[in-house]
C-alpha cells in the first residue's frame, strides 16, 4: 500500500538527491508534505469532532456540573448542620444526666437517714420518741422519693428520645456519601473521555425517593415546619 | 384500646426502631417486632398477626410509601392502620402520603406525646384506613 502511495514519488526524491539536483529535490518533498496536509487536517477534524460530540454529550448526561454548582455547597451545608445536630444531642444528654443526679442522690440519701431508726424498730427497741420521729420522716421521705424518682424516670426517656438524631445524622450523611460516589462517577467518566466517548447513564429519580430531614439552608420547596404544620395540612386534606 | 396489640416498627436505622419500640412498651405496647426496611417488612405483613404498622419513609430497599401502597393494594392487609413517622417534612410528600392513604403522619425529631397521640387517634376511629 505505502508503496503503491509513495514508492514512485520516493525514487525520484531519492534520484533527486543522488544528482545533487537541491531546486527538485525540495519541490518534490514540498509536493509530498502538501499531499500529506489533507489528510492529516481531516484526521484532526475528526478527532476534534468526536472529542466535541463526547463532550457535548457529557456535559448533556452527565451529573459533574450540576454536583459542582448546587450539590457540593450543599453538602457543605448538610455536613455542617450534622455537626451542630451531634453538638446539641450531646449536650441535651447531658443536660438530662446532670439534672438526674441530684433527685437520685436526694433519695438514696433521705433513705439511708432512716435506716437506723428503721433497724431500731425493727429490733422492737427504739424509743416512742424516735418512733414517732421515724413516722414523720417517712411521711416526708415516701412522696419525696416519689416525685424524684418519677423525674428520674422522665429525664431518662428524654435522653432515650434524644438519641434519635443518629437516625436524622445518618440520613444526611447517607445523602453526601451517594453525591460523593456520584462524584466519583462523574469524574472517572471524564477521565475515559479521550479514548472511547462516554457512556453515561442518567440518574434515576424514583418517584418514591425521599428527601431526607430538612436541613436549613438546603432543603428546597415547601416544607412543613413542624408537627401541628402536619396536622393542619391533613385536616385540611379532611384527615 | 388493647395493650395485646402486635405492632411492626419499620426503619432501616436501628436506633430509631430501638426507640419507638421503647416508647411503645412505655405505653404498654409489649408486642413490638422490628424491621429494617420496606422490602423485609412486606413478608411479615403478608404473613400475618400486625394490627399495627409504623414505618419511615426513606429506605433503601422500599421506601415507606412503597410499602403502604402495597398494603393498601393487597385485600387482606388494605384495612391495618398506618403511621408514617418520618423526617420527610415537603408538603408534597405530605400530600402524597394521605393520597396512598396513611392513617397518620408524624415528623422527625418528635416527642413521646405526639406518638401516644396519634396512636390513640387512629386506633378511635373503628375500621379506620
Amino acid at each position: 500500500m505505502l508503496e503503491a502511495q509513495f514508492g514512485t514519488r520516493l525514487q525520484a526524491l531519492g534520484a533527486a538527491m543522488e544528482r545533487g539536483d537541491e531546486a527538485a529535490f525540495h519541490t518534490m518533498l514540498d509536493d509530498m508534505l502538501h499531499s500529506r496536509k489533507p489528510a492529516l487536517f481531516g484526521e484532526l477534524r475528526e478527532l476534534t469532532g468526536n472529542l466535541q460530540v463526547a463532550l457535548d454529550r457529557f456535559r448533556v448526561d452527565s451529573r459533574l456540573a450540576d454536583i459542582a454548582e448546587n450539590d457540593m455547597p450543599d453538602a457543605r451545608a448538610r455536613l455542617a448542620h450534622v455537626l451542630n445536630m451531634t453538638d446539641e444531642a450531646a449536650h441535651k444528654t447531658m443536660d438530662l444526666v446532670e439534672r438526674s443526679g441530684p433527685p437520685a442522690e436526694r433519695t438514696s440519701k433521705a433513705a439511708a437517714a432512716l435506716g437506723p431508726a428503721w433497724l431500731s424498730f425493727r429490733a422492737r427497741k427504739i424509743s416512742t420518741q424516735d418512733f414517732r420521729a421515724l413516722l414523720e420522716q417517712m411521711d416526708v421521705f415516701l412522696p419525696a422519693a416519689q416525685v424524684d424518682a418519677e423525674l428520674v424516670r422522665r429525664n431518662l426517656s428524654e435522653v432515650l428520645l434524644t438519641q434519635g438524631y443518629q437516625d436524622l445524622t445518618g440520613q444526611i450523611i447517607r445523602g453526601v456519601m451517594q453525591l460523593v460516589q456520584e462524584l466519583e462517577t462523574g469524574l472517572v467518566d471524564l477521565t475515559r473521555i479521550s479514548s472511547q466517548g462516554v457512556n453515561a447513564t442518567l440518574r434515576e429519580v424514583k418517584s418514591s425517593h425521599g428527601f431526607g430531614p430538612v436541613v436549613p439552608g438546603v432543603t428546597k420547596g415547601v416544607v412543613a415546619s413542624g408537627q401541628t404544620d402536619v396536622d393542619d395540612l391533613l385536616a385540611g386534606l379532611g384527615m | 384500646m388493647s395493650k395485646e396489640l402486635k405492632f411492626l416498627v419499620v426503619d432501616d436505622f436501628s436506633t430509631m426502631r430501638r426507640i419507638v419500640k421503647n416508647l411503645l412498651h412505655d405505653l404498654g405496647y409489649m408486642n413490638v417486632t422490628e424491621a429494617d426496611d420496606g422490602k423485609t417488612a412486606l413478608p411479615v405483613l403478608q404473613q400475618g398477626g400486625i394490627d399495627f404498622l409504623i414505618t419511615d419513609w426513606n429506605m433503601p430497599g422500599m421506601a415507606g410509601l412503597d410499602l403502604l401502597k402495597a398494603v393498601r393494594a393487597d385485600a387482606k392487609l388494605a384495612k391495618m392502620p398506618v403511621l408514617m413517622l418520618t423526617a420527610e417534612a415537603k408538603r408534597e410528600q405530605i400530600i402524597e402520603a394521605a393520597k396512598a392513604g396513611v392513617s397518620g403522619y408524624v415528623i422527625k425529631p418528635f416527642t413521646a406525646e405526639t406518638l401516644k397521640e396519634k396512636l390513640d387517634k387512629i386506633l378511635a376511629t373503628p375500621g379506620a384506613k
